[in-house]
């Protein structure tokens, strides 16, 4: 008979992403995702000023703040069709590299590393068999026995203290976790690292935005930086320089150290290249102009259909009309009242709360759509697009990764393995390896455009009584981000913001068909299906994260999952 | 220089969850606080609680709070209190908020002696940029709690002579005409 497992993290008022699977003979036999939460912020800005709407949208998500700023903003240009200078585009365009950094670098290590991690096992690691092992993979300084006694030391305190503390919910000793020791503490030891770097990224962020969580630069039709390169009130070469400096250790920790242990994992892991597919349709949007009109980008967009890489279609702009044309969101198994898809222009948010019936409505996430049917959005969907439309720089850290993971694990490694579980890690790592490299030529684009003497940040917006739509969007750490604006007489008609973890989170669509978590948990092999820590790993690998932050600390102690066996 | 963290935490949009960046912002607009203080409005951070963990010397938070107690009710958490509890497990980047942040400071061994948590109990969290009446009415003692802490940790502050404008820039024209005790 099958069993019903729930995950259900109790962690805010109303929860956030709930995964429910069926399992039958020690495998998933059906899945179900759901948001607990109910999404209507964009009801908020309706009648708003539309050069004010970034400053609410930043205030979705308190991970993904900037990202909501910049497809916010980027909507009002394109209903208004107005370019920005060149110099906001590379500011901009830093900004959101230095973001997605910053949240790749937590993705892997705060919040999925230690799914392949055995915490428990670090005390029995040998420090010298350790960085013997390190200094094989990688040129990285911080390898030194040195470090990894010290973090060794500090887990082994954790666990002499009997107070597991932050480690206390892991599946330890689980039987899907096999790394050895040494490994382990590898890894553990970076997980430490990581939080410096993270922080450094993240500084670059504040340097440009003015402040983090919340970047104050933005504004409709350009940024409010003032440029003046002898001026310290001012952009001036001091904080250029010192943003270079970041960068420098930043590039250096994804490159020898975040990209390598995603590799060596892979390596270890190489079942996990078979697991947890799911949807193969792709969908990316370009981003990272060259331009201020936007017709070039760095990071390329489209769409793949059935996994058919061979006949991949691009996007040529970020608000392409193969992309405008495509999206509708269907909301037969969402809490939404609604009997047929709506395109986001026409978007209604009109909440119809059933309770959770998995054959009915049982989720607060839409179902978005592209040409009507389920999308998979993140890294692994860029690095395909671009790996199949011949992207030069994709094709150098894809091929980079490739190569490692086959010399660490003495394995074949194919691009095709990338669709899976395993694979979106690596995707994730490749972006950050490309992102990186970008980083510091966006950098010297803005230093060597300042340089000419253009200062210009800005183009004033100007409305009229006519409406107008437009679509701004972001290739999110998460994937595709879109905000979807209709303006009329200076006012916000309607507003609409498919996230990427809409996407992913997707549940069934009036035709049945699985949104792109659920389908990736289908067939999944359980060890012990009361502790399902590969449902985990294959939810985790999509980096989810559900857009509609509601922060109150819960003082009860209610704050662990529920799993629930059924 | 003793470094000290005033974050209000929470999504303005999102009702009584907006009470700790409202009350952040009001601390600011009133008072001139010692070298080393830091005022701000942190929104709904997550992992990055860490760093301000791990950055300060005392840490006093603003947050809304779930309990059993009557909206506006004003509760006060210490260090103890909130590492008492279980980490979530990690489904997305919010699950690890307050509990987490501190645990994973506490592992790297940085984490402040001092922090205190200023919790009110909400009433509403549906997606409106408004308080509701018993958490706005209960911001004066989230004020003086902050404020006594203040004197408790030995850090000075005055108020301002000519308060600054608060810049409760989500709020609803209706709300920002509704006089604050100032």
């Amino acid at each position: 008979m099958a069993n019903r497992i729930t995950i259900d993290p109790i962690t805010r008022i109303e929860g956030h992403l709930r995964i429910d699977v069926e399992v039958n003979n020690n495998a998933v036999s059906d899945a179900w995702a759901s948001c607990t939460m109910w999404r209507g912020i964009e009801n908020i800005l309706k009648g708003r000023d539309p050069r004010d709407a970034w400053l609410f949208t930043q205030r979705f998500c308190g991970v993904c703040t900037t990202v909501h700023a910049m497809a916010s903003v980027r909507s009002v240009e394109d209903a208004l069709k107005l370019e920005i200078p060149l110099n906001a585009q590379y500011i901009r365009n830093l900004i959101l590299i230095a973001h997605a950094l910053h949240d790749h670098i937590v993705h892997f290590y705060q919040l999925s590393a230690l799914d392949w991690v055995d915490i428990l096992e670090i005390p029995k690691a040998d420090p010298v068999a350790t960085a013997k092992l390190a200094e094989s993979l990688s040129p990285w300084t911080r390898n030194s026995k040195t470090e990894f006694k010290a973090a060794q030391d500090r887990v082994k305190a954790v666990a002499a203290s009997g107070q597991l503390g932050i480690f206390m919910n892991g599946y330890w000793g689980h039987p899907a976790m096999r790394l050895s020791p040494e490994v382990n503490l590898l890894a553990f030891t970076h997980y430490m690292q990581a939080l410096e770097y993270q922080r450094k990224a993240l500084q670059v962020v504040g340097i440009l935005g003015g402040k983090t969580p919340h970047i104050q630069n933005l504004t409709v039709g350009g940024v409010s930086n003032a440029i003046d390169l002898d001026s310290t009130s001012a952009l001036d070469m001091d904080k250029l320089e010192t943003i270079r400096v970041l960068l420098t250790e930043v590039v250096q920790f994804v490159n020898q150290v975040y990209f390598i242990d995603v590799c060596a994992v892979a390596a270890l892991y190489p079942d996990w290249f078979k697991i947890g597919k799911g949807v193969n349709n792709y969908l990316a949007v370009p981003d990272l102009p060259l331009d201020s009109a936007g017709s070039f980008y760095d990071l390329p967009g489209g769409y793949i259909v059935n996994g058919n890489i061979g006949s991949v279609h691009p996007f040529k702009t970020a608000s392409d009309k193969d992309f405008r044309d495509g999206v509708s969101e269907d909301v037969a198994h969402a809490y939404y009242h609604g009997d047929k898809p709506l395109h986001p222009y026409k978007g209604v948010t009109d909440p119809d709360f059933t309770g959770w019936d998995g054959d009915k409505k049982y989720s607060w996430v839409k179902a978005p759509r592209f040409n009507g049917a389920p999308m998979q959005v993140g890294p692994l969907a860029q690095v395909l697009i671009g790996y199949a439309q011949g992207h030069p720089l994709t094709r150098k850290y894809a091929g980079l990764a490739i190569e490692t993971i086959g010399s660490v694990g003495h394995i074949q490694v194919t691009p095709g393995m990338l669709e899976s579980t395993l694979g979106r890690h690596g995707a994730r790592a490749i972006r950050a390896a490309m992102l990186a490299e970008l980083a510091q030529k966006h950098l010297q684009l803005l230093i060597d455009n300042v340089g000419k003497g253009d200062y210009a940040v800005h183009n004033p917006p100007v409305f009229d009584s006519h409406e107008s739509e437009g679509v701004g969007t972001h290739e999110a750490p998460r994937g595709t981000l879109s905000h979807w604006i209709v303006v009329k007489d200076g006012k916000i008609k309607n507003y609409q913001a498919v996230v990427p973890s809409t996407w992913n989170a997707s549940p069934r669509d009036a035709s049945g068909a699985h949104g792109p978590y659920e389908a990736s948990l289908l067939h999944t092999p359980l060890a012990r299906p009361e502790e399902p820590l590969e449902v985990l790993r294959t939810v985790h690998s999509f980096d989810p994260c559900m857009a509609c932050a509601c922060h109150t600390f819960d003082p009860s102690g209610r704050q662990i999952a529920k799993v629930k066996v059924l | 220089m003793r470094k000290v963290l005033i974050g209000g935490i929470g999504n303005v949009l999102l009702g009584d969850d907006g009470v700790g960046p409202y009350v952040a912002r009001l601390l600011a607009a009133r008072y001139e606080f010692a070298a080393g203080v830091e005022v701000a409005d942190l929104g709904t951070p997550a992992l990055d609680l860490i760093d301000h963990f791990t950055t300060n010397d005392a840490v006093i938070l603003i947050d809304s709070v779930n309990t059993e107690a009557d909206p506006g009710t004003v509760l006060l958490y210490r260090k103890p209190d909130i590492m008492r509890h279980s980490p979530a497990v990690r489904m997305d980047p919010h699950s690890p908020a307050l509990v987490d942040a501190l645990l994973s400071a506490e592992l790297f061994g940085v984490a402040p002696a001092d922090v205190l948590l200023v919790g009110i109990k909400g009433e509403s969290y549906e997606p409106v940029c408004d308080l509701s009446k018993p958490v706005k009415a209960s911001m004066e003692q989230a004020i003086a709690e902050v404020l006594g802490e203040l004197d408790r940790l030995g850090v000075e502050y005055r108020r301002r002579q000519n308060p600054a404008e608060p810049g409760i820039w989500w709020a609803t024209a209706e709300q920002m005409e509704t006089p604050l005790a100032t």
